[in-house]
């Protein structure tokens, strides 16, 4: 799929990157919500995107899909394609909406519920069948459509209320932390297998979460929500580089590192230089001038750990500070100063103290090129 | 030892009940029942106590499960009134609530216009109906009134926002979703219909071959001393009871592991 660059050309759309001078699909703002009185509050979401929006639990986001899909009263205005949707109750809104509780019915199978779901399309029982058995192959639950949503692993509900809120073809799809209640791999695959569908249909969609790393993985664009007000939005690099993240207190912020030269080497990597030393980074399909890393995404060992000798660095520990029940390690790698964290458990098992010669890894898949 | 105590209670009950049953069975000879049995004043109240019993569950669920619906998702002045008046005939002496409806409908003005609609309810086998459909409708709209009411509403908000119009999330949802409640309710309210005699003795009096359902027709052949009859019309009556009070049984134990999502 990707031809090797020459290092000064952006690789081509190495993961299906979005562009995103898009047609806006849907504006929301707002000026209170029941009694809650925002402050100048406004969101668009342009088509085919998936907009992450990041917040401390208790911000407001699940307020703002009940506001978008009119299952909540507000002040304010919420326009689809242009047009405003403040007088049409939520039947007539057209929005796909997966709840954080999946709210399958319980009393129809896997089919059935599809079938409810299609109630308001006017098209032949025929054609509604035929969109089952796609929609069902394209989240691969076909076997299952007999099945009640109680004899479903937690992974398979989940894939059904997506299939059951995009089988109606939604102005826009809204997910309220889907993958909260899973365990983390499962919960990983599935999020890849979303951002596939998402972007084979091009379902525009507000996907909410308070994690950062799922909104890092999924979105194309990130907003920063809290206290009811967008802090910022924009494309992960926007969220990550400006560094303005970092004051709003509960998004990490990432060690920032500047690359001397950039080569696409193809199978989805690039190889970037940083401070003398060769990185590899996945390939987001654009030129890179700097790399951004979280600092739970560095491994720190006082030996030398086996493995192959990827993202490798040496460095010497300058401070050791334990905040918030995270242990926070400043590494000096030739000058340069990285921010690394671990648990007190780690930390203990590793058996530092400061000033001591440290060998370290930078984890490849939490690398993001700018 | 004590330990052993607690099942004595229980032991005992189970005694007691069993005993006055045997007492039933063994008053009398065996094919004096038989007989009694296929005797046509036996049949008549048979046909008569089921189809009054199931007209009177029909008209009160028809009634019954929209009023249980709006008792439990609707806010209104004076709802925990209403819901406490509904509850009364449960609690109220039959024979009472027979005199109320005799008084009610036997009055000139308004016994008198329902007579010019073509309804006459006292002495008439359709005031056994309105007598049981009084003490069953409530026990109808108390048991759909718990079921919708366990019905989680955001199933509804999912059925919204799916584009589904208000009715057609009360027949797809809501009402699938507290269909075993409303049944169980059902079955119930047709048991209690079934025994009614009190209010029914009253309103629709006590006359052979027009108004004695089963438990009028016991009532009569005991106090004119044919225990056989008036034992045949209990066997029924205790057979019929059993069934539904298994068929409730069963309900509750399927409740249905789909809904444990």
């Amino acid at each position: 799929m990707l031809v090797s660059g020459d290092g000064d050309e952006p690789c081509p759309e190495a993961l299906g990157h979005v562009p995103l001078i898009n047609r806006i699909i849907a504006m929301i703002s707002l000026k209170k919500i029941s009694n809650y009185i925002l402050d100048d509050f406004s969101l668009d979401i342009r088509e085919g995107e998936l907009l992450a929006l990041v917040g401390p639990s208790g911000s407001g986001k699940t307020t703002l899909l009940n506001v978008t899909s009119g299952l909540t009263e507000y002040t304010g205005r919420v326009l689809f394609n242009g047009k405003s949707v403040d007088c049409l109750p939520a039947y007539k809104r057209e929005v796909g909406y997966v709840f954080q509780d999946l709210l399958l019915f319980p009393h129809l199978n896997v089919e059935q519920n599809l079938l409810l779901a299609m109630k308001r399309l006017k098209i032949s029982r025929g054609e509604k069948t035929a969109r089952v058995d796609q929609i069902l192959g394209a989240f691969r639950i076909s076997d299952l459509r007999c099945r009640y949503p109680h004899e479903l692993s937690g992974g398979e509900q989940q894939r059904l209320a997506l299939a059951r809120a995009v089988v109606t073809e939604p102005k826009i799809l809204l997910l309220d932390e889907p993958f909260a209640s899973l365990d983390f791999r499962t919960a990983r695959y599935l999020r890849q297998e979303l951002r596939k569908q998402q972007r084979r249909l091009g379902l525009t969609t507000l996907f909410v979460t308070h994690n950062l790393a799922e909104a890092r993985e999924l979105g194309d664009r990130i907003a920063v929500l809290k206290q009811g007000r967008i802090e910022q939005t924009g494309t992960l690099e926007d969220v990550w580089f400006r560094q303005a993240a970092a004051e709003t207190g509960f998004l990490e912020k990432p060690n920032i590192l500047e690359c001397s030269y950039c080569t696409c080497l193809g199978n989805g990597l690039v190889e970037v230089g940083w401070s003398g030393r060769k990185l590899l980074v996945p390939d987001d399909g654009f030129r890179i001038s700097r790399v951004a890393i979280l600092p739970d995404e560095i491994y720190i060992s006082s030996e030398r750990a086996p493995g192959p000798s990827i993202n490798r660095f040496e460095g010497r520990i300058k401070t050791m500070v334990l905040s918030d029940g995270v242990v926070q390690v400043v590494v000096s790698v030739e000058g340069i100063d990285l921010r690394v964290e671990m648990t007190p458990e780690h930390f203990e098992a590793l058996n530092v103290v400061e000033g001591q010669r440290v060998h370290g890894i930078l984890k490849l898949r939490a690398l993001k090129g700018c | 030892m004590v330990r052993m105590l607690v099942w004595l209670p229980l032991g005992l009950v189970t005694l007691f009940v069993g005993c006055v049953l045997a007492a039933l069975f063994f008053h009398v000879s065996f094919s004096e029942i038989t007989d009694a049995l296929q005797c046509r004043e036996t049949q008549f109240a048979l046909r008569l106590s089921l189809v009054t019993s199931s007209a009177a569950v029909i008209l009160s669920l028809v009634m019954g499960i929209p009023s249980g619906y709006v008792l439990a998702r609707r806010l209104f002045p004076g709802r925990m009134l209403i819901d406490t008046l509904l509850d009364l005939p449960l609690v109220m002496t039959p024979l009472v609530a027979g005199v109320g409806l005799l008084f009610l409908f036997g009055q000139e003005w308004f016994g008198g216009q329902l007579a010019a609609l073509g309804i006459r309810l006292v002495f008439t086998p359709g005031g056994a109906i309105a007598a049981q459909t009084f003490i069953a409708v409530p026990i109808v709209i108390r048991s759909s009134r718990a079921a919708f009411e366990s019905v989680n509403r955001r199933y509804e908000l999912a059925g919204q926002t799916l584009g589904l119009s208000g009715q057609a999330i009360f027949f797809r949802i809501t009402l699938p979703l507290a269909w075993q409640g409303i049944l169980t309710g059902a079955v119930l309210a047709w048991a209690r219909a079934l025994g009614e005699f009190g209010a029914t003795l009253m309103i629709a009096g006590a006359t052979r071959f027009k108004t004695a359902t089963l438990p009028v027709s016991v009532y009569l052949n005991i106090s004119s001393g044919e225990l056989g009859m008036a034992l045949a019309c209990v066997w029924i009556l205790l057979f019929f009871g059993f069934v539904l009070l298994l068929a409730i049984k069963l309900l509750g134990r399927k409740v249905d592991s789909r809904l444990m999502v």
